[in-house]
């Protein structure tokens, strides 16, 4: 038996091995074409399920299936009001990035963090960040004030509300172009107005990550949002409202923020 | 930015099981399927296994339509093969002989087991993924891999022995 295992594993470093030196040709970019293909005018390019005419004949049996899914599914999008709204794929709103795709993996259970996260009182975190921490009267002190990467976010946290755990994520979202991403469905997406500013009500959970200074998604921040999210932005700072509200109560809590 | 992050690696799952010069294609259907049915996707699963399994079945139906056999006949990048290890010392040229022979092997295994092999070796899933991306519970995929590894070491045994006789 032990020597059947050592040549099992014999054989399997050569069959790895022979994998590393297959002759395999390059990947064509593809980002373009897909996502041509998944905005709205799919159906105004006609023929879409191939690119290269050659291959279309082949395909045709599964091009018609794919047609009929996508004629279904605009019959959906255009019944709907929200589905009226989904016109792009990636939208940029007060350095917040929402995408219509899966997101990462988020870590496992709630220890997801922010970069450099640092506990202290709302007098000092508003010695730490470039921009005016806005504190919502409607929930009065938070129980928690985090500075994060350097001053870059200011998180307020509320333990004890009537909508559950509630936390306000304050960033230069007008300066810095991206601070975080949501994985979000467009459909769930609607605008809103507070204070006479622009903001974005996101219905339901969904991933969300960090971005850090130089672009890149802070894994360790990834986790999945709880009840619903509002974000909207003044001329200085921008917000994120999380918590287990309705739109109109989200809306007094954040038009309460000064 | 996720298209671009599994573009190479579902490519070459799709080269690699039989999609051959059409892979970009395939992996272009996927990518298409994958984000047309988000709503089938467990959020916190892994995304790579997810769109690989896509990869597989298009590349099933690709292969189906072509009415041709799976097999696509895998070679050894130009670097490896032929001429250069000709010139190099002797072991060399024995192991470049090895690996020419274990290829030739792998490409007239039965069509699961080298799907099996691919996934597990070329492409470096684990016994799990590899289940979840052919579809086929978990023991099929030990049993398979098993059957393709003693078959190979038959074949490398049988072609030693050739050589040697023929030496």
């Amino acid at each position: 038996m032990a020597d059947r295992a050592e040549w099992q594993s014999a054989v399997e470093a050569e069959v790895r091995a022979l994998g590393r030196e297959l002759d395999v040709p390059p990947a064509t970019d593809l980002a373009t074409a897909v996502r041509r293909r998944l905005e709205g005018p799919a159906v105004r390019r006609g023929p879409l399920v191939m690119q290269r005419v050659g291959t279309l004949r082949r395909w045709r049996p599964a091009w018609r299936a794919a047609l009929i899914v996508v004629a279904a599914l605009l019959a959906v999008l255009l019944a709907t009001p929200q589905g009226r709204a989904v016109i792009i794929h990636v939208f940029r709103f007060a350095g917040i990035e929402l995408r219509q795709e899966p997101g990462p993996a988020r870590s496992a259970g709630s220890g997801a963090s922010l970069p450099g996260e640092r506990r202290m009182s709302l007098e000092q975190a508003r010695h730490q960040v470039s921009f005016p921490i806005l504190v919502p009267a409607a929930l009065g002190q938070p129980s928690e004030v985090v500075v994060s990467d350097g001053g870059r976010v200011a998180s307020l946290t509320y333990r004890r509300t009537p909508y559950g755990e509630v936390r306000m994520d304050e960033f230069a979202g007008h300066l810095d172009p991206l601070v975080f991403q949501k994985f979000v469905h467009f459909g769930h997406v609607t605008e809103v107005e507070v204070n006479g500013f622009k903001g974005m009500w996101i219905k339901g959970p969904h991933e969300l990550i960090y971005i850090t200074r130089d672009g890149a998604p802070a894994t360790a921040s990834a986790r999945l949002t709880t009840g619903n999210t509002l974000i909207w932005g003044t001329r200085q700072v921008a917000l994120r409202l999380e918590g287990n509200f309705g739109k109109t109560a989200a809306l007094a809590i954040a038009s309460s923020a000064h | 930015m996720l298209v671009a992050r599994y573009t190479l690696r579902a490519h070459r799952a799709a080269f690699l099981l039989g999609a051959g010069e059409e892979s970009d294609d395939v992996v272009q259907e996927a990518f298409v399927k994958a984000f047309r049915h988000l709503s089938r996707f467990r959020v916190g699963e892994p995304f790579g296994p997810w769109l690989l399994r896509i990869v597989t079945n298009e590349t099933k139906n690709l292969t189906r339509l072509r009415r041709r056999r799976t097999a696509l006949t895998l070679r050894l990048s130009a670097a490896d093969s032929g001429g250069t290890a000709a010139d190099g010392p002797v072991d060399e040229v024995l192991a470049a002989e090895r690996r020419a022979r274990l290829l030739a092997a792998v490409n007239v295994l039965p069509d699961r087991e080298r799907q099996v092999l691919v996934c597990r070796y070329f492409l470096d899933l684990s016994e799990a993924e590899t289940a979840q991306v052919l579809d086929w519970p978990l023991g099929s995929v030990k049993s398979r891999t098993s059957r393709a590894l003693n078959r190979l070491r038959g074949l490398l045994v049988a072609g030693q022995q050739d050589g040697v006789s023929r030496g």
